[in-house]
This record gives C-alpha cells, sequence and structure tokens, in this order.
C-alpha cells in the first residue's frame, strides 16, 4: 500500500518520458523518443554528464581519504573520545540549506572570511571568485559535498574498525610492523568490504544530487556547475520541458540500476 | 629509547588529541562561524576574529520580532530587502508541523507495515524488500514532478498536507525496510507464548512486539525526521504561497533583495540547524546504531 507513494510516480516518471506537455495546459501528447533525441542530442546535457562525474569522482575520493583517516583518529582509546565523536558526526544531520547559507557566507569573494584569511596569510593576492569563476564554483561545491558527506564515511568505517579483532593488530605490532604497515597490510584489508559497499552508495547518491549544487550555485556560473539532476530541474521550471526532464530522469534511473545491480553483485561476492 | 612505555603512551595521546582537536575544528568551524556572525553587530560583519568584541541579539531580535528589515548608509535608513523576515516565525511553525506529521505517520504506518510484512504471509511478499530498497536509492528529483502532478490531481497543491505526503514517498521506503530488519530479529515464540495464552492479535502486537521494537522505531523517528526537516526540493516545487513555505525555502528567499543581510541570515542558520541538535544530544547513541544498521541516506 505505501509503496504507491513511490511506484506510481516512479512509474508515472518513465511514462512521460514519452509526452511532451504543452506549457500552461494540461495536455499530453504522445512524440514516442523525441524527448531522448532532444536530450542526447543537447550539449548541455553532455556538459551536465561530465560535470556531474568530476563532481562526483573528486568529491568521492576526498570523502573517503577524510574519512577513515578521521575514523582511525576516533579509533583510538583515549579519554572524551565521545564528545569528538559527536561533533564530528553532527555535520551529517545539518540541512543543506543552512550549508549553503554558511558557504555563500565564508566563500564570499568582498566579505568572506575564507579570501580574508588566504590574502592575511600571504597564500593569495587577488580574490577568488568562489561562484563566479566556473572552476573555482566546481570547487566550492566539492567542498560543500566533502564536509557535510564525511562523516558518512566515518559512521561506516568506524563500525567496521570496532569489530576488527584487537589480536591480530597487536601481533603485528608484536612483530615489528610499524604503524604505516599495519594500516596497510592489516586493517585496510579488513575496510576494504565496507569501503566498497561505502564508495558505491555513496557515488549513485553523489551522482544525482540536487540540493548540494544548486542551492549553492544554481547550477552556475552559466551551467558550469550543472549535473543531470539541476539539468533536468531546470528543464521542467525554466524551460517548462516537463518530458525532457522525465527523459532525463529515465537515463538517471538507467545509471542507479546499474549501480544497484553492481551494489547487489558486490554483496552476494562477499557472502560467497 | 629512554622513553618508557608509560611516557610513549602519553605522547601518543597528546598527539592522537591535538590532530583530533585541528580536526574537529576544521570540521565545526563553519557552525561556528555561523554562531559568531549571528550575534556580531553589522558594523563589525568584516571582522575575521572568531571571538566577537560585540555582541548583538539584533539579528535574532529582527527574525523573532518579525519586523521588516532596514539598514543603515549614511544618512538615513532604507527598506534593504524584500525578505520577508516577517515569515520566519510562521516558517518554523510549518517546518514543526510537517515534520512530526511526518515523523508520526512514517512510524505508525513502516511499523504495522513491517509487522504484517514480517508475521503474514501473502502473494508479492519477497519482492517488497527490494522494492523498498530501490525507491531508497532513488533520488528525489527523478519522480518529484510526477508526484506533484499528482498532488495537483488530489487539489493538495499548495497546502502543508502535500508536503507530509511527500515526505512520505521519501521516508517511507526506508522505514519499512528498517523496521522489518528490527521486527525479524524479535523471536517469534515469544508472540506465540502470548497468542497461546488467550492474547488477541492486537495485544500481543501491542503487549510484545511494541516494546521489543523500541530501538527499531527510534531509528525510523531520527530518520524521519531528519528527511522532512531537512527537505529543501520537494518543498520548493509543492508550495508556492509565502505563507505556507517550510523554512528550508522560505530562507532561500532572503537573497532576493538587492543587500544580503548576513547577520540576519546566520541567525536564520542557527535556529534552524537548533531542533536538529538538540535531537542529536538526545539521541546520539542511538543514531550511531541506527547508522550502523543503515539508517542513513544522503
Amino acid at each position: 500500500m505505501s509503496l504507491a507513494f513511490v511506484v506510481y510516480p516512479a512509474l508515472d516518471a518513465i511514462r512521460l518520458a514519452f509526452y511532451s506537455k504543452l506549457p500552461f495546459r494540461n495536455t499530453f501528447t504522445f512524440v514516442g523518443l523525441e524527448n531522448f533525441r532532444y536530450v542526447l542530442a543537447d550539449p548541455v546535457f553532455w556538459a551536465s554528464a561530465r560535470q556531474a562525474v568530476v563532481w562526483t569522482g573528486v568529491s568521492i575520493l576526498l570523502q573517503t581519504v577524510f574519512g577513515v583517516a578521521i575514523a582511525l583518529l576516533l579509533h583510538q582509546a583515549v579519554p572524551d573520545i565521545n564528545l569528538f565523536r559527536g561533533l564530528l558526526l553532527f555535520p551529517y544531520m545539518v540541512p543543506t540549506v543552512v550549508i549553503a547559507l554558511i558557504w555563500r557566507w565564508m566563500f564570499n569573494p568582498e566579505f568572506g572570511v575564507v579570501n580574508a584569511t588566504l590574502k592575511s596569510t600571504g597564500v593569495l593576492h587577488g580574490d577568488i571568485y568562489w561562484f563566479s569563476d566556473p572552476s573555482w564554483a566546481m570547487v566550492s561545491t566539492i567542498l560543500l559535498n566533502v564536509w557535510k558527506f564525511t562523516p558518512f564515511v566515518v559512521i561506516c568505517v568506524l563500525a567496521r574498525l570496532q569489530t576488527i579483532p584487537v589480536e591480530i593488530v597487536e601481533a603485528a605490532h608484536v612483530d615489528g610492523a610499524g604503524a604505516w604497515r599495519r594500516f596497510l597490510h592489516i586493517v585496510l584489508p579488513q575496510l576494504k568490504a565496507v569501503l566498497a559497499v561505502v564508495v558505491v552508495f555513496r557515488t549513485i547518491w553523489t551522482f544525482n544530487k540536487f540540493e548540494e549544487i544548486y542551492l549553492l550555485t544554481r547550477g552556475g556560473p552559466g551551467t558550469s556547475t550543472f549535473n543531470l539532476a539541476v539539468y533536468a530541474f531546470e528543464q521542467t521550471t525554466a524551460n517548462l520541458k516537463l518530458g525532457v526532464a522525465a527523459a532525463t530522469g529515465v537515463i538517471m534511473l538507467v545509471f542507479l540500476f546499474a549501480g544497484s545491480v553492481f551494489y547487489l553483485r558486490l554483496m552476494r561476492q562477499q557472502e560467497a | 629509547m629512554a622513553l618508557g612505555r608509560a611516557a610513549r603512551r602519553r605522547l601518543r595521546a597528546a598527539f592522537v588529541y591535538a590532530t583530533l582537536a585541528v580536526v574537529t575544528l576544521i570540521m565545526c568551524f563553519p557552525l561556528l562561524w555561523a554562531l559568531v556572525t549571528s550575534v556580531r553587530p553589522n558594523e563589525e560583519m568584516l571582522s575575521v576574529r572568531l571571538v566577537p568584541d560585540h555582541v548583538t541579539g539584533a539579528h535574532y531580535r529582527a527574525l523573532l520580532g518579525g519586523r521588516s528589515m532596514y539598514f543603515e548608509a549614511g544618512a538615513g535608513a532604507y527598506r534593504a530587502s524584500t525578505a520577508p523576515s516577517q515569515h520566519f516565525l510562521a516558517w518554523f511553525a510549518n517546518s514543526t508541523v510537517v515534520t512530526l506529521a511526518t515523523t508520526a505517520v512514517s512510524v505508525a504506518v513502516s511499523t504495522l507495515a513491517a509487522y504484517s510484512l514480517t508475521r503474514f504471509r501473502f502473494v508479492g511478499q519477497s519482492v517488497v524488500p527490494y522494492i523498498s530498497l530501490l525507491g531508497y536509492m532513488t533520488p528525489s528529483i527523478i519522480y518529484v514532478f510526477p508526484l506533484f502532478l499528482a498532488i495537483v490531481a488530489l487539489g493538495l497543491a499548495d497546502r502543508l498536507p502535500s508536503l507530509v505526503l511527500g515526505y512520505l514517498s521519501i521516508t517511507l521506503p526506508f522505514s519499512m525496510w528498517l523496521m522489518g530488519a528490527f521486527l525479524r530479529s524479535i523471536p517469534l515464540e515469544v508472540e506465540e507464548a502470548g497468542l497461546i495464552d488467550g492474547a488477541s492479535r492486537f495485544q500481543v502486537f501491542r503487549r510484545i512486539v511494541l516494546p521489543l521494537a523500541v530501538p527499531g522505531i527510534v531509528a525510523t523517528s531520527i530518520f524521519s525526521f531528519i528527511v522532512a526537516w531537512n527537505d529543501y526540493l520537494i518543498a520548493r516545487i509543492f508550495i508556492n504561497s509565502i505563507t505556507q513555505l517550510p523554512l528550508t525555502v522560505g530562507v532561500m528567499h532572503f537573497f532576493e533583495g538587492t543587500h544580503v543581510d548576513w547577520g540576519l541570515m546566520m541567525a536564520a542558520a542557527v535556529l534552524i540547524t537548533l531542533p536538529l541538535a538538540v535531537l542529536f544530544m538526545f539521541v546520539q547513541r542511538q543514531l550511531v546504531v541506527g547508522f550502523g544498521a543503515g539508517a542513513v541516506k544522503g
């Protein structure tokens, strides 16, 4: 019964992909594959896809590296660790709108603390236009994404770290393995499974993220930080092409489905 | 080499502390900076010091007092912004009502649905978890527009109940999946014993299953609360009138004026985050358990 909430709209989205809706009129005309032809011929679509790959790839890489590093730190047995744990996990709960507000303030080219600090420490001489320069806009959206979702990696990795038997790490210690080699040869292989799951999940989600980009840069300047979700949104709200957005949605679903199959296969492999 | 075991351990703890402190400072800096800005007087807005020289409650008063904003520039005060800060309290109320309703319905429906899924047999039962998982993975941008068409057809557009329905489409598939996982871990024998002793199905559910399912219910509530409170996209599409907006969409209107009042903006950011911070303090432990069980979507 409750599945009707998702299944029906999802099926309807697929149906819409084959229709065209005239603005301001509530009629739908069947147009076959016309929407798909439009999407695939649109250079903005391909640019969005490329930008989505860059933004996803860099974000995931940074999140995973920082996430594992922080989880290793939090795994150390020192007093008051719970305080740090709480403070480090909280960003995950903060609404994206709030982060976007703070980012727009901190990275404000004229009044922001980031440029001011970079200039006063001599790293920077001119201003960085964080939201109006295409590459810096990409950097600032990636930073937002990394800041918000690193705690997700921390939580997953920390949960796994706590199940690694202390004995095997200590045994390696006794055998004279240094910290780095203990991590590389003992801990990292144990984390492989959880990291695979985290990376697959995060890739699927990050690729289709909307708010993290839209609220910060609106996909701009121009279309330089568009991903497919922002593209679909703009097609509907600015161009009133609901069918085109739906076709984009179907293409996203195909990615998603491929990702899910990959994930399920991964799970089966781990069980075997 | 002269260092003893105890000294080495203390050195290591100090190193861990120092690194953790730096990392925590970096991670918390954006929130800290928002807090500092929200109490900083407008004249000192350009200061980059972490501790403000003067503290003011003016931004919070402007936000909560429902006055429209002015800013001083030279001789006179100009009406600076179309930013409708006078709606802030209404938005806060909208967000609260919608979030609580979503959480309540989500918990009730998913508990009952998961109970029937794990205790009774019916056609198509085995595919339900898979469909739930797929629903959990699907980004809402894909179905938000068709869902909006359905909402329009129901005559709910631009009204708060539409938001509850929209959020349920996000929370329910996953809540069901999560509650199913929790309920499956409750042994059937306990319930059967209850049934044999003459309790009705409903009594068994209420007296035996529910108390055992509390951790699952807590995890589901937290998840639903966060989804509903944090959403932007669905409210942006579903709601049009300025008085019906939830906080997230409302505060983005602050950017529409020609002048952006950063102190006010950061005060808004702090107030939106506050309920989550309170929730987080109470449930931090369960949250980590819930996260471990997979209670995350992002």
